[in-house]
This record gives C-alpha cells, sequence and structure tokens, in this order.
C-alpha cells in the first residue's frame, strides 16, 4: 500500500515538464508504481492542455511562414515504428532479480557493481552525469542504516520490499523527501528484505553512535 | 493563395471544447489513415498559431520557438497513427509531444549530457511493443520454448508473468487486476524469473 506520495504542487511541475531532472526521475519511477498520481497527472496534463489551446486564444491568420513551415511537415514520410531496443528490466543481486520501473531500466547499464556498506547493507552505485549522486540500496532483513540526517536532500523511492526509518513504514511505491529536518535509522524486517533508489545531493550526516566515525568519510559512499 | 488546399483561418467561437476535441480527433484519425492534406491542414491552423505563444513564452526567442512549433507539428503528422483518442484529447497529445520536444530541447542547449530524454520520463510517443507480426523466426522459436516452461510454473506465478510479459501490464496493473498487493506481484514475478532461468539454464 503507497502512503506517501509526491507532492501535488510537484506532480503539476512534472506534468509541465518544469521540475528538475532528478525529481522528474523519481516522479516517474513513482508514476509507473502509483495509479492514483499516474492519474492526477493524467489529469494536470489535460488541464494544461485546455488552457493553452483553449478555444477563446485569439490567433491571428496564417501568414505565408506558416504555410511553408505547413508544406515542408507535409513533405515528411510516415515516422518509421520503432521497435524498443531489449534492455535489462531488472537488476541483480545474489541470484534475486528485482524488476524495476520503467524509467530506471534504461540506467541499469550504468549501474556499477553490488559493495556491502555496512552489515546486512549493500549498494549499488549509478551513473546518473550530471542529475545527481544516485544509488540503488539493498537492506537484507535485520539490515540497518545507522541513524543519520542529511545536509543536503535524499529522495528515495522503495522498488521492492518495505523498510521502516523510525518515522514510518515504507512500502514498495513509496517516495519520500529528507532534508537535514529529518534523523531517521532505516531498517528492514521484510523476508525479502528492501531495495530502494536515492538520488542525494550532499553526503549523509550520521548522528549516533559509532557511526560518527564515519562522516569524514561518508561521501565515499551513500554519495 | 498559393496552396492547393483551403486553410481554416477564422475564429470558430461558437462550438464548445468538447465538439472541437471530436472534430480534430477525427482529422487526426484521417491524417493517420489516408495522409490527408486537407485534414491536417485543419489541425496545423488550429493549433500551430496556439503553441507559438506557448513557445514563445517557454524559449524565450522566435527561431527557437518557431522550431518547437514545428517539430511538434512535424511530430503529429508523422506519429498521428500512435494517437489513441480513448487516452485524451488532441489537444492534450500535442501539449505532451510539445512539452517533451521542449524538455529535449533546453537539456540539449545547456549541453547536458544525454542520459535522460523526455521519453523515458513521459512515455507518450512509444510504441508499447511491437506488432505480434513483425516478431522474427528466432524470436518465435525462442517465444514457443518460454511457452512451455512458463506452462510448468504455479499456476499463480504464470498469470502473472504472463500479464507483464505478454499483454505488457505494468505490476501495479496486474496487482489491480487480480487484486493482491503490489509486493505480492513483484515476488512472484521475481520467483518466477528465477525459475524461468534456472530452467533454461538446466536446456543449455
Amino acid at each position: 500500500m503507497i502512503s506517501f506520495h509526491p507532492k501535488y504542487t510537484d506532480l503539476q511541475a512534472f506534468s509541465a515538464g518544469n521540475c528538475n531532472t532528478a525529481m522528474a526521475l523519481m516522479i516517474s519511477a513513482h508514476l509507473d508504481m502509483c495509479q492514483q498520481c499516474h492519474h492526477d497527472c493524467i489529469d494536470i496534463q489535460s488541464e494544461l492542455a485546455a488552457d493553452l489551446f483553449s478555444l477563446s486564444t485569439p490567433t491571428a491568420p496564417l501568414d505565408s511562414q506558416y504555410l511553408a513551415m505547413m508544406s515542408n511537415i507535409t513533405d515528411l514520410p510516415v515516422a518509421k515504428s520503432i521497435v524498443n531496443e531489449a534492455i535489462n528490466t531488472s537488476i541483480e543481486l545474489d541470484g534475486k532479480y528485482f524488476e524495476l520501473p520503467r524509467v530506471l531500466r534504461r540506467h541499469v547499464k550504468n549501474t556499477g557493481n553490488w559493495s556491502r556498506l555496512l552489515g546486512k547493507v549493500w549498494q549499488a552505485p549509478v551513473e546518473l552525469g550530471d542529475i545527481g549522486k544516485a544509488n540503488f540500496i539493498y537492506m537484507e532483513k535485520g539490515g540497518r542504516v545507522p541513524e543519520h540526517t542529511h545536509r543536503g536532500s535524499e529522495m528515495t523511492l522503495v522498488v521492492d520490499g518495505q523498510y521502516n526509518d523510525g518515522i514510518a513504514e515504507y512500502d514498495c511505491g513509496d517516495f519520500t523527501i529528507m532534508n537535514n529536518q529529518h534523523k531517521h535509522l532505516p531498517h528492514s524486517e521484510a523476508d525479502d528484505g528492501c531495495l530502494v533508489f536515492t538520488i542525494v545531493d550532499q553526503p549523509l550526516h550520521f548522528t549516533a553512535g559509532i557511526a560518527r566515525l564515519l562522516n569524514p568519510f561518508s561521501h565515499l559512499f551513500f554519495k | 493563395m498559393l496552396v492547393g488546399i483551403s486553410l481554416e483561418t477564422k475564429q470558430i467561437n461558437s462550438i464548445k471544447p468538447i465538439e472541437c476535441a471530436e472534430e480534430m480527433s477525427g482529422y487526426l484519425r484521417i491524417v493517420a489513415s489516408d495522409r490527408c492534406k486537407l485534414s491536417f491542414s485543419k489541425i496545423f491552423s488550429y493549433f500551430a498559431p496556439r503553441l507559438r505563444s506557448y513557445a514563445l513564452k517557454q524559449m524565450g526567442n522566435e527561431a527557437l520557438a518557431m522550431e518547437l512549433v514545428q517539430d511538434t507539428m512535424s511530430n503529429v503528422w508523422q506519429k498521428s497513427h500512435l494517437f489513441n483518442s480513448e487516452k485524451g484529447s488532441p489537444s492534450t497529445w500535442i501539449f505532451t509531444i510539445a512539452r517533451n520536444l521542449r524538455f529535449d530541447m533546453l537539456r540539449k542547449q545547456r549541453n547536458r549530457k544525454e542520459d535522460v530524454c523526455s521519453d523515458d520520463l513521459w512515455p507518450i510517443l512509444c510504441e508499447q511493443t511491437p506488432d505480434a507480426n513483425e516478431v522474427s523466426l528466432d524470436h518465435q522459436v525462442t517465444m514457443d520454448e518460454i511457452g512451455v516452461l512458463l506452462d510448468t510454473l504455479p499456476e499463480k506465478q504464470k498469470l502473472v508473468i504472463e500479464a507483464i510479459y505478454i499483454d505488457g501490464k505494468s505490476q501495479q496493473e496486474v496487482a489491480d487486476e487480480f487484486d493482491i498487493p503490489l509486493g505480492t506481484v513483484k515476488s512472484r514475478t521475481r520467483l518466477a524469473l528465477q525459475r524461468l532461468k534456472e530452467m533454461l539454464k538446466d536446456d543449455d
């Protein structure tokens, strides 16, 4: 059951094509799993379109520039149908295959190897160029990330399984944004563990116990 | 007038949006089936000037704005067969095309690496899967083999795999259809794929 959705204003910005690329990627992946937000975006799109192409918008008669454009266009052939290239639709860890939301599938080929972060927590970095630092993070059953906060913001989408962070319980499809206001301690008790996709813009900041020793090095992982 | 087709340039204020949508859907269908230039001119004369106002606001310069108008309307002409009136109105379809092209134009302008493109973020113009008759023979053989393997899966896993990989549904759609949690769809898919993979390995 999905309980955490993007804000409505972010869905509006996404539908208009105005949000930043990292957010767009997250929202697109969320929509693949969330019918409710998917329908919201369809409604927002049709409202935007209705405004834009309103009958009452005054328009001048078409001039020669438009006529030339139109005749150039109608000279073009029909688009050939493109056969979608075969891409990996899942990622694998230890013989387990995780199906990914459509928009993330293209990035499987840019995903590095899994490495053990701490105990039962695994991480695979995703190269997204200028968009942000992204990772798949997998918590085995009983796996936990030490309590931390964020210097920047961390967007997280649960791709598979469930986890709890001391603030709430998250199920697959749940989307959250954490910033320096939030201190949390993610752990998973799900039998199949939990796979999340995250994009962070600053290293994490550990807040409790021995894990604080990690802070000087936290940019080496989780980023 | 130079062109051999008449242009609808006057305002038609008396008709309601819903009628306009039906009228434009009709033209799009004719463009798709007959490559009819007259029908396209009706679509073009309604949408192109309105797109220009949008494009000017978004791109901030006349040349780029007209490029966006031209690219959008070219897509309408070339991909009219992909328009599906059950999924939305012509206005919405054309707006989403313009929005996607604008996103890609702006990223290109800023010299961004093309690791994310609009068709991934907002899949509208991609065909879901190639037609069955386009499947090559090799592919067909593998599909037949997999069909046999599919039958050996437990019924519940088989139904989920068929819905996702044969009918092309999303996992959420499958969850809704069978009235089971998304997590269950995921675990059934995972178990089934693991099993299929093992069986294929044994075959080799």
